[in-house]
């Protein structure tokens, strides 16, 4: 019998599901894993992981890797690769992680163009805390620290992560993409193909924001999550490629 | 014998870590040390080695971390209120045990203070200011010679030992020009292969990390680093001391203060007075089993600093009630000369007020 | 035996060149030597100052309350450091810039027109010159050969042709008595 569906071969062999039902780290981490496999890189790779929810992906790949403190991931991803370029770097943060308490890092990654491959999980909340406004959490969103939803007032506005860092002169390749449907995820597995080849072929920094679920948090099924996804944030956060050197 | 020359502080340690063999130099700007930085900046490029202008220190210091996972050689240097902002980097660095060297050539605090020298960050390089326990190794400097060799050996210390490693130094020493050598690199390389992360190529995937699993493990964690920073004290504390063999008095300072109690050790001498000095040249780990020693023949410590008192409480805890322990600072600015030095020794020995300093 | 100067000026008099130089020199002399600018925000006013500590034995602190010897520049200088002198020490002033008035009685003075015979000796920029030429004069332990390759030592690459220049500018001092 053909077998048509396996764990990739970077997945740790043992690794335990730790994120919640219907979570969309679960599809993200696949994805990372098969394109590690498919462009053979597992043996090569150095992760910088974040704080939050995706710091959980470094028990499940069969990498090397270096937790960052709190938004610190570009940093020391950086670092890792200004002494050892030949090596495969990347991140995988949280929106909170990479945009709010990590937006300097992140950006100035970019501006410095650093062959870098970054991964940001945009759920419009602080998942592993409990589901508190941050950076991207939408206009009227509620959270346990804007229960009566997000207003400008107090508030102020999300951010948009793919464009921002589109506009990075070192910027090789922006993407928003999102996981909510097989043609998204599709897309998504491609625009992280670009996001780890632009590092490669050294033409500077690649990035991928990644529209996700947090079901727990936002009080609801998967299949409400998803919905979410469509209704409410892809409207305020499009999908699409903001920026592509190798684009002709 | 090669010629000395006339070398300042902050470029001694700049060079001294390119002999060092640092591949990557990190750092944000701040007086009085960013001269490190700019001559890095060349000296770097010119060698085909790593260097980045930081977005921050927060941005430097874990630039530094992921620099030595990988087993490399690498460096930042900030001074005072900037290595405030590192704390979170140290923390995390010393219970991933990696070898960070950190340069901290102390300005005037607190907050933003200014930029004359002092030697407020006593408490903040030794008992750490980043969160939970751990331990830096701290090396205090008090000449330009000494800027070169302890840069050296910070960098042997921190693979060594695997932990952050910090040069505790000051503006004057960061500024001021004085004959040294640089000799060669006198450390032998060490093996960083069975914990850098190089890609996990024939053998398990490596996580570097601070958090631990569960509370045994954590438990189990700090203890064992412990018994490493006592395995450190044990091999590599380290002092200089002249004339404490007879002393009635042992003055004891660190860093550039270190220099003026030498010299009015020599001035009191001259005048009859039987006075010691002894100067920690580690100050994490702290000498205090020979000052301990010391406190059972001898009487009077006095403890120079410019600070409001902070070494006088490791001295303290080491003499143990066995001596007085009085100290003489001043909080910043002009270091105490030895006149006032001077003065005060007197002042202390015979139950003076403590003239104003 | 330990011995300070302070050489102060504008910025732009080559303060902490010709302080370089003097400490090469007591280097090359075989002494102990250190060289302590102020810098940072200090420098912002315009007025630069060095301090070199010379010794035979270590030297000790690098930066002290009183001065064996002070060269001012210029008017402002003169001012800041006359009041940080020892007693019995030495105050040489440039007097192109520097008025002649002497309020201590317990230290020596040296006036000396150093703009004026810098620009004699073709260059009216080397003030700083025309005072090394005057302390290496007075100076027992120094001599122009230890001028000449402390200068070498300290201009850069791309600066040696100025060493001619320096050279008539510091000989012009180093041919002024010492005071009795």
């Amino acid at each position: 019998m053909q077998q048509v569906f396996s764990v990739p071969k970077s997945m740790k062999k043992d690794f335990k599901y730790t994120f919640c039902p219907g979570c969309d780290h679960g599809i993200a981490v696949r994805l990372v894993a098969e394109l590690l496999d498919e462009m053979n890189l597992t043996e090569n790779t150095i992760l910088a992981a974040s704080i939050g929810c995706s710091v959980f992906i470094y028990n499940f790949l069969n990498v090397d890797s270096i937790e960052a403190p709190h938004g610190r991931a570009m940093a020391e991803a950086t670092g890792v690769k200004r002494v050892r370029p030949d090596k495969f770097v990347f991140t995988y943060q949280g929106d909170g992680d990479f945009a709010s308490i990590g937006l300097a890092e992140s950006t100035h990654a970019a501006l410095r163009g650093e062959n870098l491959s970054g991964i940001c999980i945009n759920n419009t909340t602080y998942g592993m805390t409990g589901g508190q406004l941050g950076p991207t959490t939408i206009m009227g969103q509620k959270t346990t620290t804007s229960p009566m939803g997000r207003f400008k007032e107090t508030y102020g506005y999300p951010i948009k992560i793919a464009e921002h860092i589109a506009l990075c002169d070192g910027t090789a390749f922006s993407a928003r993409v999102a996981l909510d449907s097989v043609p998204h995820i599709k897309k998504a597995k491609e625009a992280l193909r670009k996001a780890f080849q632009v590092q490669l072929d050294g033409l500077g920094y690649g990035f991928v924001e990644i529209l996700s679920t947090c079901p727990t948090n936002w009080k609801m099924t998967p299949e409400q999550a998803h919905e979410r996804v469509r209704k409410e944030m892809i409207p305020v956060f499009p999908l699409g490629v903001f920026k592509d050197v190798t684009a002709k | 014998m090669t010629q000395k020359e006339l070398i300042k502080g902050n470029f001694a340690i700049a060079e001294a870590a390119v002999r060092a063999g640092c591949e990557c130099y990190f750092g944000y700007p701040i007086t009085p040390q960013t001269e490190i930085g700019e001559y890095l900046s060349q000296r770097m490029y010119d060698l085909k080695r790593g260097y980045v202008c930081a977005e921050s220190e927060l941005a430097a210091i874990n630039m530094v971390i992921g620099a030595t996972s990988t087993g490399a050689k690498a460096m930042t240097s900030s001074s005072s209120c900037a290595v405030s902002l590192m704390q979170e980097g140290l923390s995390y660095a010393c219970s991933d045990e990696l070898p960070v060297v950190l340069v901290n050539v102390m300005r005037a605090g607190p907050g933003l203070g200014y930029v004359y020298p002092a030697q407020g960050d006593y408490f903040q390089a030794v008992y750490g200011g980043g969160n939970g326990d751990y331990k830096l190794i701290v090396l205090a400097p008090s000449t330009v010679q000494e800027c070169i060799d302890l840069t050296y050996k910070a960098f042997y210390l921190a693979q060594k030992w695997r932990n952050p490693t910090m040069i505790l130094a000051d503006g004057q020493l960061g500024q001021m020009m004085e004959p040294a050598e640089y000799g060669e690199y006198p450390y032998p390389e060490v093996d960083t292969s069975s914990w850098a992360l190089t890609g996990a190529k024939g053998r398990d995937n490596r996580k570097i990390f601070s958090c631990a699993s569960d509370e045994d493990e954590h438990n189990a964690k700090i203890r064992r680093l412990f018994a490493k920073y006592d395995k450190i004290a044990a091999e590599e504390t380290e002092w200089e001391e002249h004339e404490t063999e007879d002393a009635d008095v042992i003055l004891v300072a660190f860093g550039s203060m270190g220099r003026n109690i030498k010299a009015t050790m020599k001035e009191l001498r001259k005048q009859g007075l039987k006075v010691g000095m002894l100067r920690p040249i580690t100050l994490s780990p702290f000498p205090e089993k020979r000052l301990s020693e010391l406190a059972d023949k001898c009487k009077q410590f006095i403890v120079v600093e410019m600070n409001m008192g902070q070494m006088i409480n490791d001295v303290k805890l080491a003499v143990n009630g066995k001596a007085k322990v009085d100290l003489l600072n001043r909080p910043v600015g002009q270091w105490l000369s030895v006149e006032e030095i001077s003065e005060g020794v007197h002042n202390i020995l015979n139950h003076k007020e403590l003239a104003v300093l | 035996m330990e011995k300070n100067y302070i050489i102060a000026g504008f910025g732009g008099q080559g303060v902490l060149f010709a302080g370089k130089v003097l400490a090469n020199a007591f280097m090359l002399a075989g002494k102990n030597v250190t060289w302590y600018p102020c810098y940072g925000a200090e420098m912002r006013g315009g007025t630069v100052n060095c301090e070199i500590v010379v010794s035979d034995d270590e030297v000790s602190s690098v930066h002290k309350q009183y001065a064996d010897c002070v060269i001012a520049l210029n008017q402002l200088s003169f001012d800041r450091f006359i009041s940080k002198i020892k007693s019995g020490g030495m105050i040489i002033c440039n007097s192109s810039l520097v008025k002649d008035e002497r309020p201590r009685n317990d230290i020596e003075y040296i006036f000396e027109p150093m703009t004026e015979l810098a620009d004699e000796a073709g260059n009216n920029r080397l003030a700083n010159m025309v005072s090394m030429g005057i302390i290496f004069e007075i100076e027992d332990s120094l001599n122009q050969d230890m001028f000449e390759k402390a200068d070498d030592i300290v201009l850069p690459e791309t600066r040696k042709h100025l060493a001619k220049s320096n050279l008539d500018a510091f000989l012009k001092g180093y041919k002024i008595k010492t005071p009795a």
